[in-house]
């Protein structure tokens, strides 16, 4: 069975195994603008999501996310 | 008697095993294959250690011997015409000898000077500069330049990699082993080319490591340091823009300009930074030596992955230039080379 993984979930996740301190607003924030963002993190948020969820995360869509949340709704998605 | 010219008569390289593909680097580290092909850009690797079980297969020793070995048979060198060999490295065996005693050793080489620089992806370029320098003092005729780097010494397949700091993770996704030599000679022969300039510069004063390897002993073995550290943004921003100044150095001080090259040999970070650092080279009458993409980063094998793919290529007259970047401490390092 795959997990769910809710919004909130989803935050956790980014500020534990990500250790970025991250805001509820920053969610929406372009990822310019996300502090500690970049494509290594990416990299390490992508490998948290395929451990959480049991699915692949196909990589492809979510390099076109420009925000955490958006990329949520893709994980969520796949 | 002192010789006016520095020439490399032959090269050679030794790369471990079978090519480590992205999706085999992908599942032993539990990270996206498609990431690494997007974000590095490398395709494979290859490494001195078994990545399924971590066994030693090779020394740094072992791949600089048989990088030798072939330089010389490239050469058509006798090993009893070897007065020196200098070796550039950032990953000894040992501390303690230096390597380059035990590359001696599997060469059969006794009673001859050996040096080995410490030194990250300049050390290739500082050996050439250390040989060039041995030649055109007139202290020997001919000697071995070496490079080699084990990167895999910090790949153990036992470790949970998805709780790597990102500074520490991207090294995993760059790095290979290697290990190139040349030979050089005051003599103008084998493959007859000419050493002409050699840049070796430290320009870091002041300015924090973009890239740092720890090593521990006794007393510190089961410390908590990160043994690799990159500060890839640093790196990303610093090293094209040092690129762009070593070539317009050499340039400068060859008095040749950029319509002059043939070749150019840029620095061999990763696929994807390589395509990055050529474009903001923008020398489009060159063509461009690149070898990161199938080989990895490995180092100081690097400038001699790329001599022997132009040794292949350029004919009498036409020149190549070759830039590297060490962000260790900041280094500017470059090389230019004339076939007659």
């Amino acid at each position: 069975m795959t997990a769910v993984l809710t919004l909130e979930d989803f935050t956790v996740l980014v500020r534990d195994e990500l250790g970025l301190p991250l805001t509820d607003s920053e969610l929406d924030h372009d990822l310019d603008r996300v502090p500690g963002w970049d494509s290594l993190q990416l990299l390490r948020l992508v490998s948290a999501l395929e451990r959480h969820t049991g699915q692949r995360v196909a990589l492809g869509s979510l390099l076109e996310a420009r925000s955490l949340s958006a990329i949520h709704r893709l994980a969520a998605q796949s | 008697m002192a010789s006016t010219e520095a020439y490399l008569t032959g090269v050679g390289t030794f790369l471990p095993g079978p090519p480590v593909d992205n999706a085999t680097l992908a599942k032993m580290l539990g990270v996206s294959e498609e990431w690494i092909e997007v974000f590095i850009g490398t395709r494979t690797r290859h490494f001195a250690r078994d990545v399924g079980t971590g066994e030693i297969q090779w020394s740094l020793a072992d791949l600089c011997a048989q990088a030798a070995e072939q330089a010389l048979a490239d050469a058509g060198v006798d090993r009893s015409e070897i007065e020196f060999i200098v070796m550039g490295t950032a990953t000894p065996d040992t501390l303690m000898p230096a390597t380059v005693n035990h590359v001696a050793d599997q060469l059969g080489l006794n009673h001859l000077p050996t040096y080995q620089l410490q030194s990250g992806c300049a050390g290739a370029v500082q050996a050439l500069d250390l040989g060039r320098t041995l030649v055109l003092a007139g202290r020997h005729r001919t000697g071995l330049v070496i490079g080699g780097d084990v990167s895999s010494k910090h790949l153990d397949p036992s470790l949970d990699f998805s709780g790597k700091a990102p500074s520490e993770l991207v090294n995993f996704v760059l790095f290979g082993d290697g290990a190139g030599a040349a030979v050089i000679s005051a003599e103008p022969a084998g493959r007859r080319l000419a050493l002409v300039r050699v840049l070796n510069q430290l320009t870091g004063l002041g300015r924090e490591p973009g890239q740092v390897i720890e090593w521990f002993g006794m007393a510190d073995r089961d410390s908590d340091r990160q043994a690799l550290v990159e500060d890839y943004k640093a790196i990303e921003e610093g090293v094209p823009v040092m690129a762009v100044e070593i070539l317009w150095e050499l340039l400068g001080d060859l008095g040749w300009s950029a319509e002059d090259l043939d070749f150019l040999l840029p620095p061999q970070l990763s696929g994807r930074m390589t395509a990055k650092i050529t474009a903001q080279l923008d020398v489009p009458g060159a063509e461009e030596i690149s070898c990161v993409a199938e080989t990895g980063n490995n180092g100081n094998a690097l400038p001699f992955l790329q001599l022997e793919r132009l040794a292949e290529r350029i004919e009498p007259g036409q020149r190549a230039l070759a830039v590297a970047v060490e962000s260790s401490k900041w280094i500017k390092a470059g090389f230019a080379v004339e076939a007659f």
